[in-house]
């Protein structure tokens, strides 16, 4: 087998982050060469350097073919480098041929020769052992036979490698196995395969070699033949104590929020208790239904089955609105776009949840004015006033200022959608300390992280989600990085 | 990620006048108009005469001219803040004066019934379209474009399709309440009719709501993100319906006033005031992706639209013209802001770029070669 794609001493730098460390990777005709990592681990940042939307820092190299090349997403496909996204990127309006074929249309006179075009789509889903149809239109079609068409165009215009970012994911069993399939075929074609999968049992199933990424950087490359689960895992966790916050402990105190057997947005017969004092951890996978079921918890999602009781009266959250009375606050994990008015001032946006709870009809600009002030001094948030627009403010201020409105509503259940995401050393540490305030005022928080030092320095209990259910609980000395690893991906009979 | 955020941050919490203060950039191109067209007359009398632009008389004329749609140019305003439009209000406002000349002239229902009938008909319809607008996801520009198409269809049917003549029920809603003034320069009659001061009421009750009151300052939530304003526990969907509401209660006062002015109930009454309303609101800078804008920003808009046909006509350019100067007035009032904003930002990146050079130039002479890195980060103008 021959080296098809190498890089060498890659790394990769943002503002502020050091997003890859000197890695060094290669790929070979016919392989599929797995890539695993945590949240986090710098999965996506290869990817995009591969596919050419990031270029590395100097001094790395990128070899293809054994010659050296400059990747920029232009050249990327002309080498033949296809990269098949998590997220489909399709014309839901057109047909499977015009999706395969958009931008590179193939044409006499300037003609499109639609029929060639069908019969070389054809031809390729039927390679697949697909028999879609290349008439169908994207909307129609499931989102595992949407990867199948992306491959397709891939198989179509030549590929030298495919990289595949979370092929899988909230896939169907049957729909992995005929990725899986379909994976199978196209390495047989001497493409090298870049295989990314939160799910170690596709990895053993389909992969060649493996490369662990953690924080940035490479710590190991298997063959899979002969490689144990636990290795992989092992390799995956062990991180630098220092990421780790020492966080007070306070006296856990009744339970406050209470969820039994519940069901719906993708999440199956979850129960699970939070009491006053303590944070409960949730950790699992991107995608493994976490975020979705504090969405139904909150109100913005329909509950399907099962029941939610808040200091052990039942209670039925229709809206938002509901929740909010209830004493819940959200803080959710996209802040630019579910937690926050861009446009508006601080103190418009720390206004606007508590209006629910106040009955008067007529506000002062002023009195919002004061609180926002309040605000920025309790939380210590970086502008000049609150009239600043949110839009000015750094991620950790701008996380603050989400902070503000919910503490606005005196709310007594906080859910923490990823509470640091995006946001500066300093300002973790002053959420993290304003977290362990709000236990020692005898509130109850429920937080959902992929930052492992993040849920491991937080919790005093963890429950681990898979694939939309409870794959575990873990409580005090148990929650260790190996363990919440093992349980969201590896067998949980291991 | 963080990227953006960064940026956001060095662009500077410090922003310049115009991006302070909204309405000043509006404001300041309706002062330049307004001081053009009096250095035009002056000019063209050779400085003899006295500016009858800015005359009281003519100014009291533009004041009956915009009342109407000033009006509902203000529950418009309130629509496209939540993220809506509406297309319908002429057509609408059509309707209501056929109603109401209908019930007073035909059916002998009275004046008081007749108004309350046209205005309740305007609010059931806005509503059922606020309904449909709300409740599901179709644009809310198809649905009042279905709106306007229907409504002219209802109208034509109770007036089959003729014209209502009233016989001055409707009078003293179009008396002049300073009966005797004369015009100071002039000598000229002065009118002011309550409708004017209706029009100034009701935008400052719409003004005061959208400043003052939760539900005013929850449509702007609604407008700039509907999904955080969810989460933040309002009820979208019925906000949604509410401007609608209000809208039609305001078509409805605006179509009775516009019935008083012609004393016919007619097909064409209300017709290119969606046109109108609508550009004098985008004039005031309110945005037609919702979130942005204010009453004071729309009154100058009202009095910059309604002043154009005047100001034209004083300076005796044929009426045709107008109808360019109205576009081209609406088009740059909307790119002013924009062109300011892009001025701003592109000083920013250049300061910051200065900045930039500054810090890899220091960083060279410290032996370390980090050329390439602030320029990368450079790429990405500050958002």
């Amino acid at each position: 087998m021959d080296e098809v794609l190498r890089l060498s001493h890659v790394s990769k730098t943002f503002p502020g982050v050091r997003a890859l460390e000197d890695i060094s990777f290669d790929v070979k005709r016919g392989e599929v060469h797995c890539l695993c990592g945590e949240n986090g681990a710098g999965k996506s940042t290869l990817i995009k350097i591969l596919s050419g939307a990031y270029q590395p820092d100097d001094g790395g190299k990128i070899y293809f073919d054994g010659r050296e090349v400059s990747l920029t997403p232009n050249s990327a496909l002309k080498m033949g480098i296809h990269t098949i996204y998590q997220e489909h990127i399709v014309f839901n309006d057109l047909s499977i041929t015009e999706n395969i074929f958009t931008g590179s249309e193939i044409t006499r006179w300037g003609l499109q020769q639609r029929r060639q075009m069908r019969q070389q789509a054809e031809s390729v889903l039927r390679y697949l052992k697909s028999d879609l149809s290349p008439e169908i239109k994207m909307r129609h079609l499931t989102s595992g036979q949407q990867k199948i068409v992306e491959i397709a165009k891939a198989l179509l215009f030549k590929s030298n490698v495919i990289i595949l970012d979370e092929p899988t994911a909230s896939f169907s069993s049957k729909e992995i196995d005929t990725v899986l399939e379909i994976v199978r075929t196209v390495r047989q074609n001497g493409i090298g395969v870049i295989y990314i999968s939160h799910h170690l049992d596709e990895v053993f199933e389909i992969g060649d070699r493996a490369t662990v990424l953690r924080d940035g950087r490479k710590v190991s490359v298997h063959p899979i033949t002969g490689l144990t689960k636990s290795t992989l895992i092992k390799d995956m966790v062990g991180r630098d104590p220092s990421t780790f916050y020492e966080r007070e402990h306070v006296a856990r105190g009744k339970v406050a929020l209470e969820v039994r057997n519940v069901t719906g947005n993708g999440v199956r017969n979850v129960s699970f208790d939070v009491h006053r004092g303590e944070v409960l951890g949730i950790a699992g996978m991107v995608g493994s239904g976490r975020s979705e079921l504090m969405e139904v918890l909150f109100g913005g999602a329909p509950i399907v089955h099962g029941d939610i009781l808040i200091d052990g009266k039942k209670v039925r959250h229709a809206s938002p609105k509901a929740a909010i009375r209830n004493k819940m606050c959200f803080i959710t994990e996209d802040r630019q776009n579910t937690g926050l008015f861009l446009d508006k001032s601080i103190a418009d946006n720390v206004a606007v949840a508590n209006m629910v709870n106040t009955s008067e009809i007529i506000v002062k600009p002023s009195d919002d004015l004061a609180t926002g002030e309040k605000y920025l001094k309790l939380l210590n948030i970086k502008a000049p006033t609150a009239r600043t627009k949110v839009l000015n403010l750094s991620g950790g201020n701008q996380q603050k200022v989400v902070l503000g409105k919910w503490f606005n509503t005196g709310g007594e259940i906080f859910i923490f959608d990823e509470p640091s995401r995006g946001v500066d050393v300093g300002s973790k540490q002053e959420i993290y300390k304003v977290m362990v305030d709000l236990l020692k005022q005898g509130k109850a928080i429920l937080m959902v992280s992929s930052d492992m030092p993040e849920v491991i320095s937080m919790s005093d209990r963890v429950i681990v989600f898979k694939q939309g259910q409870i794959a575990g609980e873990l409580t005090g000395e148990d929650i260790t990085e190996e363990a919440i690893l093992t349980l969201s991906i590896g067998d949980q009979k291991e | 990620m963080s990227k953006r955020e960064i940026t956001n941050a060095a662009a500077g919490v410090k922003e310049s006048l115009f991006k302070r203060h909204e309405n000043l950039t509006v404001l300041s191109i309706f002062l330049s108009f307004v001081v053009i067209i009096v250095g035009l007359q002056l000019i063209s009398t050779g400085f003899a005469a006295y500016p009858t632009f800015i005359s009281p008389v003519n100014i009291l004329n533009i004041l009956q001219q915009v009342a109407v749609p000033g009006i509902i140019a203000v529950s418009m305003t309130m629509v496209m803040i939540s993220g809506g439009i509406d297309l319908s209000v002429g057509m609408l406002a059509s309707l209501v004066s056929i109603v109401v000349s209908l019930g007073i002239s035909r059916w002998g229902l009275g004046v008081v019934p007749s108004i309350a009938l046209g205005v309740s008909a305007a609010v059931v319809l806005e509503s059922a379209m606020g309904f449909i607008i709300s409740r599901t996801r179709i644009e809310p520009f198809i649905i009042t474009l279905g709106g306007m198409i229907s409504f002219q269809g209802i109208a034509l049917l109770l007036s089959n399709s003729r014209e209502v003549v009233m016989k001055g029920e409707l009078d003293f809603l179009t008396m002049n309440l300073i009966d005797g003034a004369r015009d100071p320069v002039t000598g000229l009659v002065l009118r002011l009719p309550p409708y004017v001061l209706v029009f100034f009421l009701i935008a400052l009750i719409g003004g005061l709501t959208l400043t003052y009151t939760k539900f005013g300052r929850r449509i702007y939530a609604v407008g700039t993100n509907p999904r955080a304003a969810f989460l933040a526990g309002i009820d979208v969907a019925n906000m949604r319906l509410a401007v609608f509401a209000i809208q039609g209660l305001l078509v409805g006062i605006g179509a009775t006033m516009l019935l008083a002015r012609i004393n016919t109930g007619i097909i064409t009454l209300g017709q290119g005031l969606e046109i109108d309303t609508i550009a004098m609101v985008v004039i005031g800078g309110t945005a037609l992706s919702g979130g942005r804008g204010n009453i004071v920003g729309t009154l100058i808009g009202v009095l910059f639209l309604g002043s154009i046909a005047n100001a034209m006509n004083m300076l005796r350019l044929p009426s045709e013209v107008q109808f360019l100067a109205k576009g081209l007035i609406v088009i740059i009032a909307v790119s002013a802001g924009d062109i300011s904003s892009r001025i701003s930002d592109y000083r920013t990146l250049k300061r910051e770029q200065a900045k930039a050079r500054a810090t890899a130039a220091q960083a060279k002479q410290g032996g370390a070669d980090k050329k390439q890195e602030p320029q990368a980060e450079l790429q990405n103008p500050p958002v």
